[in-house]
């Protein structure tokens, strides 16, 4: 027993010596016949670089720190050259009111929707972190729908977005963010063409509830431009309950130029911000008051649709 | 109430009830401790006095309340919950519910002071409408695929009632996040113990952790010192899937929902247990808690989600080249 141990170490041996010079031999032998075997190799070496370095080296080097949000400030970095051409170069964006912005503390900015793709959330974020580079970078509130999308949930969260409910815009107030609130929700996303720029219904008086909550002004805004980036000329509901969507909207360019179609159009774009309501920060005693939180949130609507209605008649053209 | 001189632990073959035992034999060596369970837990022979009693049985109620009266408990630890995902989803169900009733009928019988119940976050549910951070006033609403979670759930509601009858008691019902840490292992620390871990495509939800240290301090401290209330039991912080398995140097294996949830649930469906898709929704929406409440109650955690999760992932490393 005991001296076989050796013998069968030395076979062992022998063998795995073998081997390594039939392996050897086998790899000259192939670099011989396909000589361009040897760039094979060579990606695959630099495969397996690149494999240790995530695997190794990736702790100290990726950082991926995001906020408590899902907001990745890489991200928000990444695609703001995209949105900068997109303001200045595709959609010309004319800003106007700006001064009208309370220069610090959380805001509540309330505005049209309009577009399937929320780019009127991103513009305004993008536009209001550029205006107020001291605040933290507005968030813009995205329908449940959208959010729960594949891909679209985890791009929108890195790029700012929040589901639009009230604990979230909440705990967003009290942080010190300013919040980017839709108020008309799915529907005014769902707006066809003929309907465009007719504010719909805002939710439940939900935005001035909340802002009487967290006490913080109500800044109104009005997008013009973003209804004729993405014009939907009608919707389809058959097609789209299979797909998880609420309808499926067919543009002058989608589906008909397949994912070109998501391009938006280059509509000029006005952007008017209103002087804040300071909705009575001292007291709080309105929040119980039903009927005045909603004949304020019907002001608030009004406010904007005159707004909108004033850069409308102001505009020379949809794309001029 | 000061600290209690008797404490009683169910459930003492899992991770809580375990290292529970070892921490207050540990630090309070007069400390008198009771264990309760089906199997005689060898490991910790000389550390407390063992009772073998069955929840399952329908007298399980009296036989506990003779062993607290007997032992003159003070403070219960109820953990008899499973970890492991069972086959027998009638048994696990009259464990976790009946056996908690049972409990509650002998805490009440035996006039313990002091209760606390192990729950778990998961008991929000992953769901589409959830906010990003749970509070604890959040309504409870499980998942249809984890049979689990919804014996949790109703335990959680048995509780609510019996804290009601009971207003002497102090109860603490603490939900705890998904635990990460160098020693705790149930399924979910096995999924993200793989070197590809398969994904739902096209979602990237934010995970939380809790450090097991931080949690076994909470369970601690709440038996020790009580509190009353529901406390979610989180790290600070959030991580997307994508960025834990890329800090672990793990890959990603990306699987488009419907396929994943049919590729999963077919050899599950052998054993007809808890189908998988229940833990893969898990990956799919969020189910954050918000752990403010937690944490003014017993103090900051010592780890962050992301240190929680590098313990766990250099405890994995060191494992390997070991």
């Amino acid at each position: 027993m005991s001296d076989e141990g050796p013998v069968s170490d030395e076979r062992e041996e022998a063998g795995g010596e073998s081997l390594r010079l039939a392996l050897r031999d086998l790899r000259r032998e192939i670099r011989e016949r396909f000589p361009e075997e040897e760039s094979e190799l060579d990606w695959m070496s630099l495969f397996d670089e690149l494999r240790r370095r995530a695997g190794n080296l990736g702790i100290e080097e990726y950082s991926g720190e995001i906020d408590e949000f899902g907001m990745s400030p890489e991200a928000v970095l990444r695609v703001r050259p995209l949105l900068e051409f997109l303001r200045r170069r595709w959609w010309r964006t004319e800003v106007v009111g700006l001064e009208e912005v309370p220069e610090q503390g959380p805001v509540l900015f309330v505005a049209n929707r309009s577009g399937l793709l929320p780019w009127d959330g991103l513009m305004l974020a993008h536009l209001l972190s550029e205006a107020r580079p001291a605040e933290p970078r507005p968030r813009f509130l995205v329908a449940d729908w959208l959010i729960t999308l594949p891909f679209a949930q985890s791009s929108l969260a890195r790029l700012g977005g929040v589901r639009a409910c009230r604990e979230n815009a909440e705990r967003l107030l009290h942080g010190g963010s300013s919040v980017i609130a839709f108020p008309e929700g799915a529907k005014g996303a769902a707006k066809v063409f003929r309907e465009r720029y007719r504010l719909k219904r805002f939710g439940r008086g939900g935005v001035v509830r909340l802002a009487l909550a967290a006490r913080v002004p109500i800044v109104p805004v009005a997008v013009i431009g973003a209804e004729e980036a993405h014009p939907i000329l009608f919707k389809v509901e058959t097609l789209a309950r299979g797909l998880g969507l609420p309808f499926l909207p067919v543009t002058p360019t989608f589906p008909w130029l397949g994912p070109l179609g998501a391009l938006p159009l280059p509509a000029k774009w006005s952007v008017h911000f209103g002087s804040p309501i300071l909705a009575h920060p001292e007291e709080p005693g309105p929040l119980r008051d039903e009927l005045l939180v909603s004949r304020m949130t019907e002001e608030l609507r009004a406010q904007i649709q005159a707004m909108v209605d004033e850069d409308l008649h102001r505009r020379e053209g949809v794309f001029a | 109430m000061s600290a209690p001189r008797t404490i009683a632990i169910t459930g003492l073959g899992t991770f809580l009830g375990r290292r529970l035992v070892e921490r207050l034999h540990g630090a309070w060596p007069n400390l008198h401790l009771v264990g309760v369970d089906l199997r005689r837990p060898w490991a910790l022979d000389g550390k407390l006095s063992f009772h073998r009693v069955d929840l399952t049985e329908p007298t399980a109620d009296g036989r506990l309340a003779e062993v607290f009266e007997k032992e003159g408990v003070e403070a219960v630890l109820h953990a008899a919950f499973r970890n492991q995902p069972t086959p027998d989803l009638e048994m696990d169900h009259e464990l976790e519910t009946i056996g908690s009733l049972h409990l509650l009928h002998a805490c009440a019988a035996a006039r313990v002071t002091r209760l606390v119940v192990a729950s778990t976050t998961m008991t929000y549910g992953p769901w589409p409408d959830n906010p990003n951070f749970l509070s604890e006033d959040h309504p409870l609403r499980g998942h249809p695929g984890a049979h689990s979670v919804n014996n949790r759930v109703e335990v959680e509601g048995l509780v609510a009632e019996w804290r009601e009858r009971h207003p002497e008691t102090e109860v603490a019902v603490l939900r705890h996040a998904w635990i990460m840490g160098p020693t705790y292992t149930d399924p979910v620390v096995r999924y993200f113990e793989r070197r590809v871990v398969p994904t739902l495509l096209g979602y990237d939800p934010l995970l939380q952790f809790v450090h097991e240290e931080d949690c076994l301090d909470v369970f601690e401290t709440a038996l020790l010192e009580g509190r009353s209330g529901v406390y979610n039991v989180v790290g600070s912080g959030v991580m997307p899937l994508s960025s834990l398995l890329r800090c672990a140097g793990k890959r990603p294996l990306p699987i488009p929902a419907p396929l994943l949830y049919r590729l999963g649930d077919y050899p599950a469906q052998a054993q007809s247990g808890d189908p998988p898709s229940g833990f893969y929704d898990y990956l799919r929406y969020l189910w954050v808690a918000a752990g403010e409440r937690g944490w003014a109650a017993f103090g900051e955690p010592v780890y962050s989600t992301r240190e929680a999760w590098m313990s766990f992932v250099s405890s994995r490393r060191m494992r390997r080249y070991r």
